[in-house]
C-alpha cells in the first residue's frame, strides 16, 4: 500500500477553485488512510487515461442481508493494493437527514477504524454512504453500526432506502408528516429492504407538498406528494403588504396561475378554489400571506424512473387524495397488492412503471382493485383500439363477460 | 460468509428521527407559519408560538472526509446545541434559534471554505454520482466536472438574483443514479460505441440468455465465437445504453476515446406553475477533458447566462424555452441542431412538431 | 398438509443447486416453483421464511448482477485476493 502521498498533478488542479474541493477531502483522508492514498493514485490514473478502473462485485455483503453493500474491486490491484477491495456500505439515514453530533462522531470513529475515512453525505437515494472497505471489515462494521442503532439501507432488487423532505420539522407547507411516514414505511418494510425479492428496485419518496423537494415524481416508484382539498388559506392584509412591498401580484402571481382561478382588485385576492390545481406558485410567491388549506393529505403517484431500460418515466396519479394518517393501513395494503402482482407477472429488471406500460394501466388497476378515475390521465385515450371486454351475444340474455 | 450466525440483531432500521431533532423543532413540529429568506443562504421560519428558527445553508461536497464531518460537528456544537442536517442536494444546514449566532457561524463556514447560499432564486449544489471515484460503469467523472462547473458558477450560489430556481444535476452514465432527467440543466456521461466483447471469458462471467434479454433493441444474440459460447452484437442496433454491461461484465462499454458528456436542459420536478418536465437534449456530445472539462464548464455557463438574461421572473429554464420556442433557443444558444436532437426511440413521434406554431 | 419451512427450504436449495452455473434464480423464481410443486400446501410466508433460512444458514447467498439472485456460495469472478 502507498506509504507516501501519490503525485497527483491533474487532481491538484481541482483544489484551486472556490467551491469546496473533493480533492482536498480525499487528501485529508489520505493523510491517515492508505486506502484513501491508493484511491487518489488510481483516480489520478483515471484522469490521465479518461477511464474508470473499477470492477463490480456481486456477492459481498453481510450475513443474512441481500443488500446494503456494493462490492467494488480495483482492476489495478497490484499497483493500488489499498483499493484492491473497496466496497461501499449504504447506511440507512435518519429521516430528514437530521443528526446529533455525538452520533455522527461515533460513525466517523468507526469509519476511521474500518474504512477509507471517506463518505458521501449523502448518496443519491439518501443513504449515508461509507466509501471503501475490505471484505473482512464488513461484519465488524455492521456490528458496530448496529451498536449505534444504524442499520443498512437497500440495494439490488429490493425496497430502496425511503427518503423524505424536511416536512413538518421545518416547513409550513408540509401537508402530511413526511418524516413520520418515511420512518413508518422504512420500519414496516425492513424485510423487503434487506432481502431482495422483487423483479427490480422499488423506491418510496415522501414530499410534503407539490414543490416536491425530494424529486419523488421523477425518481420514486411510489411518489407520495402532499396536497390539500379545501381552500388556500389567505391573509388578505399580508397580501396587501406584499403588494406594497413591490410584488406585482397581477403579473407575477396571477399571470403564472395555471388555472387562471385568481383575481386581484388591488385590495383583495379572490381565489376560485374549485379550479385551483395545487401548483404552489402563489403560495411560493407569498409565503407570509398564503398557505395550503386545512384539509391536507397526499396524492400518491406511481412509476417514475430513469431511462434504463425502456426509457425514463414520470410518476402518474394512482390515488388522487389520501389523508396519509398513521398507520397508513390502506396505502400499505395497496402497496402489498402491487408487489404481489409485480412479483407474479413482472420480468427481471422491469420497474413497476415499465410493468404498467406493458400490461396497461387499466389492467393494472383492475388487478390491484382500484377504480379508474379521470385524475389518473392527462386526457382520455386518443386511439380507438380499445380492448373491449363486454359485449352482447345474439342469443342468450345479453351482456356477457 | 458461509458460516451460520445464531442470534443476531437485524432489521432494526435507522434511528428514530426524533432523537436527532433540535428542541426548537420538537417544540414547533408541524406548527410553522411562514418563512422569509433574510439573505443568500439564510432563512428564518416563524412558528405559531412566535418562535423563530434560523437556517444557514452552506455548500458541502458530496464526497466528505470524516475530518470534515467532525469539523461540521464542531460548528454544530458551538452554535446549534449539537444538531445539524443535510439537504437533498448535498448541502449542509445549521439551524439555530439564536440570531446572534448567524454571522459568526457564516464566518466560520467561510474560513472552512464552504460558501453560504443556495436558497431561493439561486443555483443550488449539483446533485451527482460517483464517477471514476467509485463506479464501474462511469462514462465520465462526476466530482471533477461538478468541481469545475461550480468553481465557475459559485457567484450564482452565493447570490439570489436569478429569475427563478436553477437545478443542475450530473449522472456519469445512463443508469442515472442521480436521476438527472428532470433538471434545469443535466450533465450526462455517455458512451458512443457498442460493447467490446471478452469472448474468452463471457460464458464464465455472464448468463448468455440474460445478456441477450437485457438489450432494449434486441441487438444482442447468442453466438459461438472461436468455438466458445458467447454473444454477438448487431452494432447498428446498439444505442449505447450499457444495460448489457450491467448484467454482463464481459461486455465492456467504457471507451476513453469516445466516452464523453451530453447536456440536457429544461426539466423540473416541482409542480409550481407548469407540470414537471423531462430535460431535453441541448448538446449531444462534449469530450471528456479532465481535469477541468473546459468545454462542459463553458457550455453550462453559457446556458445559465442566457437563461438569466432572458427569462422572466419565476421562469425556470424549461418554462422560458417553452415560451420562446426551441428553434429560438438553439439560435440564441448558438447550438447547431442536428440529427441526434431528434428522438428515435419509443414514442418518438410525440416529440415531433405537430402544428404550424413556429417562430422565425 | 401444509409444508414446513424446512421442507420448502430443502426443495428450494435443490433448485438452486441444480441451476448453479446454468441459470441464476431470483427469490420470485423460487417462490413460483414452490407453488408449482406444492400448490396450496405452501404459502407466501413459508417461502419467505425458507429463503431466510437458506441465507442465514449460509447454504445460499444473495448475489447481484443487475438484479438480485440466490445462489450457492462461490468465489466471484471480479474479486481480487
Amino acid at each position: 500500500m502507498a506509504e507516501q502521498m501519490p503525485q497527483t498533478p491533474l487532481l491538484d488542479e481541482l483544489e484551486k477553485g472556490k467551491w469546496p474541493s473533493f480533492v482536498k477531502e480525499m487528501k485529508a483522508a489520505a493523510k491517515k488512510s492508505p486506502m484513501a492514498r491508493d484511491l487518489l493514485g488510481q483516480l489520478e490514473q483515471s484522469y490521465k487515461e479518461k477511464i474508470g478502473h473499477w470492477k463490480h462485485g456481486g456477492i459481498v455483503g453481510v450475513m443474512g442481508y441481500g443488500g446494503g453493500v456494493i462490492g467494488r474491486y480495483s482492476d489495478l490491484p497490484e499497483k493500488f493494493p489499498g483499493v484492491s477491495h473497496f466496497h461501499t456500505i449504504r447506511v440507512n439515514h435518519p429521516a430528514g437527514w437530521f443528526y446529533k453530533t455525538d452520533a455522527l462522531r461515533k460513525i466517523c470513529d468507526l469509519w476511521e477504524k474500518h474504512g477509507s475515512g471517506l463518505t458521501n453525505m449523502h448518496g443519491s437515494t439518501g443513504d449515508i454512504i461509507l466509501l471503501g472497505t475490505k471484505t473482512a471489515d464488513l461484519e465488524p462494521v455492521f456490528a458496530e453500526l448496529g451498536a449505534l442503532d444504524f442499520d443498512l439501507g437497500g440495494s439490488g432488487s429490493a425496497v430502496r432506502t425511503p427518503s423524505c423532505c424536511v416536512g413538518k420539522a421545518r416547513c409550513e407547507w408540509a401537508c402530511y408528516d413526511t418524516m413520520r411516514s418515511c420512518y413508518d414505511f422504512t420500519m414496516a418494510f425492513q424485510d423487503e429492504i434487506h432481502r431482495p425479492a422483487f423483479p427490480y428496485k422499488f423506491k418510496f419518496k415522501f414530499s410534503g407538498c407539490p414543490n416536491d423537494c425530494v424529486a419523488s415524481i421523477a425518481r420514486a416508484d411510489m411518489s407520495i406528494i402532499g396536497t390539500w382539498r379545501d381552500a388556500i388559506q389567505v391573509d388578505q392584509a399580508a397580501v396587501q403588504e406584499y403588494a406594497k412591498g413591490g410584488l406585482d401580484i397581477q403579473n407575477d402571481v396571477i399571470g403564472n396561475c395555471p388555472a387562471k382561478c385568481m383575481k386581484w382588485d388591488g385590495k383583495k385576492l379572490d381565489i376560485d378554489n374549485q379550479y385551483c390545481r395545487r401548483c404552489m406558485h402563489c403560495i411560493n410567491a407569498m409565503p407570509k400571506a398564503l398557505a395550503p388549506g386545512k384539509d391536507r393529505g397526499a396524492t400518491v403517484l406511481i412509476g417514475s424512473k430513469a431511462p434504463i431500460i425502456e426509457g425514463a418515466l414520470l410518476s402518474s396519479v394512482l390515488i388522487p387524495f389520501t389523508k396519509m394518517e398513521p398507520p397508513y393501513a390502506d396505502l400499505k395494503e395497496i402497496v402489498t397488492k402491487i408487489w404481489d402482482l409485480w412479483c407474479e407477472e413482472g420480468k427481471n429488471r422491469e420497474r413497476i412503471g415499465e410493468f404498467i406500460q406493458r400490461v396497461g394501466m387499466g389492467n393494472f388497476l383492475e388487478a390491484i382493485g382500484l377504480e379508474p378515475q379521470p385524475e389518473m390521465v392527462a386526457h382520455p385515450r386518443e386511439n380507438p383500439y380499445v380492448f373491449y371486454e363486454e359485449y352482447f351475444e345474439e342469443e342468450g340474455e345479453g351482456e356477457k363477460k | 460468509m458461509t458460516q451460520a450466525v445464531a442470534e443476531r440483531r437485524t432489521d432494526f432500521g435507522p434511528p428514530q428521527y426524533e432523537r436527532f431533532l433540535p428542541p426548537a423543532i420538537k417544540k414547533n413540529y408541524g406548527k410553522w407559519k411562514y418563512h422569509e429568506i433574510l439573505k443568500p443562504g439564510v432563512m428564518v421560519h416563524h412558528a405559531e408560538s412566535g418562535d423563530k428558527l434560523f437556517t444557514v445553508r452552506a455548500a458541502s461536497g458530496r464526497l466528505l472526509s470524516i475530518d470534515k464531518i467532525r469539523l461540521y460537528c464542531d460548528l454544530a456544537d458551538k452554535y446549534c446545541d449539537g444538531y445539524f442536517r443535510f439537504t437533498s442536494r448535498h448541502n449542509v444546514e445549521f439551524l439555530t434559534d439564536k440570531s446572534e449566532n448567524i454571522e459568526p457561524l457564516i464566518a466560520d463556514l467561510k474560513k472552512l471554505g464552504h460558501p453560504v447560499g443556495g436558497i431561493g432564486n439561486a443555483i443550488s449544489a449539483i446533485v451527482h454520482t460517483q464517477g471514476w471515484i467509485h463506479c464501474h460503469s462511469a462514462a465520465t467523472d462526476a466530482s471533477g466536472i461538478v468541481q469545475s462547473v461550480m468553481d465557475d458558477l459559485i457567484g450564482r450560489f452565493e447570490q439570489r438574483e436569478l429569475p427563478g430556481k436553477l437545478r443542475i444535476a450530473l449522472a456519469c452514465c445512463l443508469n442515472m443514479c442521480g436521476a438527472v432527467h428532470c433538471s434545469d440543466i443535466a450533465i450526462l456521461g455517455i458512451h458512443r460505441r457498442p460493447p467490446k466483447l471478452d469472448h474468452a471469458n463471457l460464458k464464465k462471467l455472464c448468463e448468455i440468455p440474460s445478456a441477450s434479454a437485457s438489450c432494449p433493441t434486441a441487438a444482442i444474440r447468442p453466438a459461438t465465437v472461436n468455438g466458445l459460447p458467447s454473444v454477438e452484437v448487431i452494432e447498428e442496433k446498439c444505442m449505447f445504453c450499457a444495460n448489457c454491461f450491467t448484467v454482463c461484465p464481459a461486455m465492456k462499454m467504457n471507451n476513453p476515446l469516445n466516452d464523453g458528456v451530453s447536456i440536457w436542459v429544461g426539466g423540473k420536478v416541482s409542480n409550481a406553475r407548469v407540470e414537471p418536465m423531462f430535460s431535453k437534449l441541448a448538446i449531444p456530445y462534449l469530450p471528456n477533458n479532465p481535469p477541468r472539462w473546459p468545454e462542459v464548464t463553458e457550455a453550462v455557463r453559457n446556458l445559465v447566462d442566457l437563461w438569466a438574461k432572458n427569462a422572466r421572473k419565476y421562469e425556470r429554464m424549461g418554462e422560458w424555452i417553452n415560451r420562446i420556442s426551441w428553434p429560438k433557443f438553439f439560435k440564441m444558444a448558438g447550438i447547431q441542431f442536428q440529427k441526434e436532437h431528434i428522438d428515435d426511440f419509443r414514442h418518438a413521434g410525440l416529440t415531433f412538431k405537430r402544428s404550424t406554431h413556429l417562430t422565425f | 398438509m401444509a409444508k414446513s419451512v424446512d421442507e420448502v427450504a430443502e426443495a428450494m436449495f435443490n433448485l438452486v443447486k441444480d441451476a448453479a452455473g446454468l441459470k441464476k434464480l431470483k427469490a420470485m423464481d423460487l417462490n413460483k416453483s414452490m407453488v408449482e410443486m406444492f400448490g396450496p400446501e405452501v404459502d407466501k410466508q413459508t417461502c419467505k421464511d425458507a429463503i431466510k433460512k437458506l441465507i442465514n444458514s449460509g447454504r445460499c447467498v444473495y448475489t447481484y448482477f443487475g438484479g438480485s439472485y440466490i445462489e450457492l456460495p462461490h468465489r466471484e469472478a471480479a474479486a481480487n485476493d
